[in-house]
């Protein structure tokens, strides 16, 4: 029985849903729902998105069937922002997964016929959303412009966000963005936990780069204890969210090489994603998460086993092949040259950091560029943990500290996206008194509606994708 | 009688070679190692359109929305009956069989572009006017691609077109006919990269996005069924139809044309979908000319080349 879903992110499905898209010959993700028998939701889901994912739900066909997915990190009572059995009760009939891996995930899918079917009783249609169109200018020969509403649900940000685009033809007069589809309030509940509890909802801040955001914590936590970690941990602290980097451009890989319905390429960037999530399991003993923690001194491991460094050797050849390959693409060079275009200075005013940066400040700034900088930027990063891995020595562990002095501290640390930072402040007691993040995908989305002014309507979505927003991230 | 069985013969057999344009295309994208899973696809991805609610959308035009696909698959077997399989099986030989061929690809567009504009949505509505733009900028190409092999043989027969390239296929002094001849197959059936009309994650399913169950499958079938028949005539007009040695006629007409479309379709994974303008820009500045030059040059060459210019 083939299962052709469609699938819903809620913003920490980014890896998963990508990778599950080309994982099995009998489940093939769809464009519309009503082309799906199956739709995957992937938790959490606030109150803003709610109402398109059932509006979604009614449009698939009958007999249907929905899987709701909640992930590791999706302690959902904890975010002020989610509601998180109003889901369940919107959608009667689906059954609820907690994804431990992919192949958990794609269990479920396979055995979904064999659940209850999706059953949603109100018929009733709500008006799509829409914006007003700017007064009709009186000339004798005007085209009439309309407005296009992609989103929220839509494939070109790991996540939901909506565009209002106001069109003349295929050209996109201007655009209008609308976020917060994705917010769940991690701030919030950072500052409703205690120390230790703080560094798990951490995470959450990106699921699609956990580690990254967890170390800004730690490192936050151990400024303000007055701990400075060896140069060994710190290495392999930076190995280890150096991989995570990679992870995550391999995977955006694959989702804009979907996109642009490139089969050749996405399947290049999926066997690397595939090949490199195979060494990072091979590598540690405990996953990250586990031992980077304040103060500790480093961990249960396996650093140094050759298998894996040897697979990151071949996975680095096979990212320097494959960027090779997309710089002498001319047809992929023909969709992505010189569209999108953004200028270093505006990035740096805007306050922009990362591959979309780099791509301003080293080559012209266009989708090309920002593909050729990830790809440059992933390079760099493995070679790095290649080093770090292959020389590090193993060191005694102790207990993490979790006693925070009063103090203030900010905290910067390179993630997938650009540099997440950090402002802690603490008054000495069990809960942090102020949480504030830097989130690098969210300084990216006020230049959309600049970006995406006079483009053509495929390329808005091309240049969407090529500044691969985490929405999670981005609405925190 | 004998034309509802000849009739019912066409259908079988382009539903058949639909089936392993199927086939083929998964073998392409999921490898000779899942051929199991290629074969099986096509037959239980059907089943399970059959099964699912034929939906219509609020605010659809009824009447289009639910002829198109019919439209659809009525055009492809109507193009279907002009293709000889052998040197005596051909649905119909009308003197005129390849510029009945071309003029029935219009419709087919058509139907498409009914489908789009039918089911009150913008993206709809945008997939149907990139249809439309297509409509327009193929047929030329397609037509004047077409031109070399008729002025060869002298005949808009096809039959006599497959008779005339017995000791030199046309392929060998009009490749660049073959080369427009297949760019423009490529965008009469809204095929990668140029299926923007039909648009995948970009417009949500294009002028698809609406249709569920029995008639999205009818549509998928039609999509491939003409893929089919344009490879078909692509071997009727380049490759000798079903002439070669040892294999009898039909054997050989079916190798090649499926192994053309296999060398499309596997060519195709390596681009990325062409923007509809880049799409434009290339039937109208470059396919055009090089489709007039092709003319000129077949125009020439059937003076020097024995039997070019019977």
């Amino acid at each position: 029985m083939p299962h052709l879903y469609f699938a819903i992110d809620g913003g920490s499905g980014g890896h998963l849903l990508t990778a599950l898209a080309g994982s099995d010959p009998y489940v093939r993700q769809v464009a519309s729902p009503r082309h799906a028998n199956l739709l995957i939701i992937v938790e959490p889901i606030n109150q803003k998105l709610l109402p398109a994912v059932i509006e979604v739900a009614k449009a698939l066909p009958r007999p249907a069937h929905a899987l709701l997915v909640r992930t590791d990190e999706n302690e959902l009572d904890q975010f002020p922002g989610i509601d998180s059995t109003s889901l369940e009760e919107n959608l009667p009939g689906s059954r609820q997964i907690t994804a431990n891996s992919l192949g958990t995930v794609l269990a479920a899918v396979l055995h979904a016929g064999q659940g209850a079917e999706l059953n949603l009783l109100d018929t009733s249609e709500s008006q799509e959303e829409t914006i007003q169109l700017p007064p009709k200018e009186e000339q004798e020969m005007a085209t009439e412009l309309a407005v296009l509403s992609l989103g929220p649900i839509q494939p070109f940000t790991a996540g939901s966000l909506r565009l209002f685009l106001i069109c003349d033809g295929e050209q996109v007069v201007s655009a209008r963005v609308e976020s917060g589809y994705a917010y769940r309030g991690i701030a919030q509940a950072i500052m409703q936990a205690e120390w230790q509890r703080g560094l798990v909802l951490a995470r959450a801040l990106d699921p699609l780069a956990p580690l990254a955001c967890q170390l800004a914590f730690v490192r936050a936590l151990e400024q303000l204890q007055g701990w400075l970690p060896p140069v060994g941990v710190t290495m392999l602290r930076e190995a280890a969210v150096a991989l995570e980097r990679v992870q995550n451009v391999l995977w955006w890989g694959v989702r804009f090489m979907r996109l642009l319905d490139d089969a050749f390429l996405t399947e290049r960037f999926y066997g690397l994603a595939t090949a490199l999530d195979g060494c990072r399991s091979l590598l540690w003993q405990e996953p990250p998460k586990i031992w980077i923690a304040p103060q500790q001194n480093l961990t249960s491991h396996s650093v140094g086993r050759s298998e894996a460094i040897n697979h990151l050797g071949q996975v680095l050849r096979g990212v320097e092949a494959l960027r090779k390959n997309v710089e002498q693409n001319r047809w992929l060079t023909l969709r992505t040259r010189d569209i999108g275009v953004l200028s270093a200075q505006s990035l740096r005013i805007a306050g922009v950091s990362g591959p979309v940066l780099r791509a301003s400040e080293r080559g012209n700034g266009d989708v090309q560029s920002r593909l050729v900088a990830r790809l440059d930027v992933t390079v760099d990063d493995l070679e790095r943990a290649i080093e770090v891995l292959a020389a590090s020595e193993v060191s005694s562990a102790h207990g993490a500290e979790w006693q925070v002095p009063a103090g203030e501290t900010r905290m910067i640390v390179q993630g997938p996206r650009g540099d997440i930072g950090l402002h802690v402040v603490s008054n000495g007691g069990e809960r942090p008194a102020h949480i504030e993040w830097q989130r690098p995908s969210a300084v990216l989305l006020p230049l959309l509606p600049e970006i995406l002014a006079g483009q053509k309507l495929t390329d808005a979505e091309t240049i969407v994708a090529s500044l691969d927003l985490a929405m999670a991230e981005a609405d925190g | 009688m004998n034309t509802i069985v000849l009739a019912l013969l066409v259908l079988v057999c382009l539903l058949v070679g639909t089936y392993g344009i199927a086939v083929l295309q998964q073998l392409i994208l999921l490898g000779p190692r899942r051929a199991g899973a290629a074969l099986q696809w096509p037959i239980a991805n059907a089943l399970l359109l059959l099964r699912q609610e034929d939906l219509m959308p609020r605010g659809a035009d009824g009447f289009l929305f639910r002829s198109a696909p019919f439209i659809a698959l009525a055009v492809v077997s109507l193009t279907a009956l002009v293709i000889p399989l052998g040197p005596h099986l051909i649905g119909f030989d009308p003197s005129i069989g390849l510029f009945y061929f071309v003029v029935l690809l219009s419709p087919f567009v058509v139907s498409l572009m009914n489908a789009g504009w039918s089911q009150n949505s913008k993206e709809g509505l945008f997939s149907t006017f990139r249809a439309a733009a297509y409509l327009v900028s193929y047929e030329v190409p397609l037509g004047f691609a077409a031109i070399g092999p008729v002025m060869a043989a002298q005949s808009l027969s096809t039959q006599r077109i497959v008779e005339t390239q017995a000791g030199l296929w046309y392929v060998v002094w009009q490749p660049l006919g073959l080369v427009i001849y297949l760019l423009a197959a490529l965008f009469v059936t809204f095929r990668h990269p140029f299926d923007s009309a039909l648009a995948g994650d970009e417009l949500e399913g294009g002028v698809f996005a609406e249709y569920s169950g029995p008639r999205l499958l009818l549509f998928k079938i039609a999509l491939d069924a003409i893929f089919l028949i344009l490879m078909a005539m692509g071997v009727v007009l380049f490759f000798g139809g079903w002439q070669g040695p040892w294999l009898p006629g039909p054997v050989w007409f079916v190798l090649k044309t499926f192994l053309l479309a296999g060398i499309v379709l596997w060519a195709a994974r390596f681009l990325p979908r062409l923007r509809h303008d880049q799409i434009l820009s290339l039937s109208w500045k470059i396919l055009l000319p090089a489709s007039l030059l092709n003319i000129t040059l077949v125009g020439i060459l059937t003076l020097f080349i024995p039997g070019g210019g019977r």
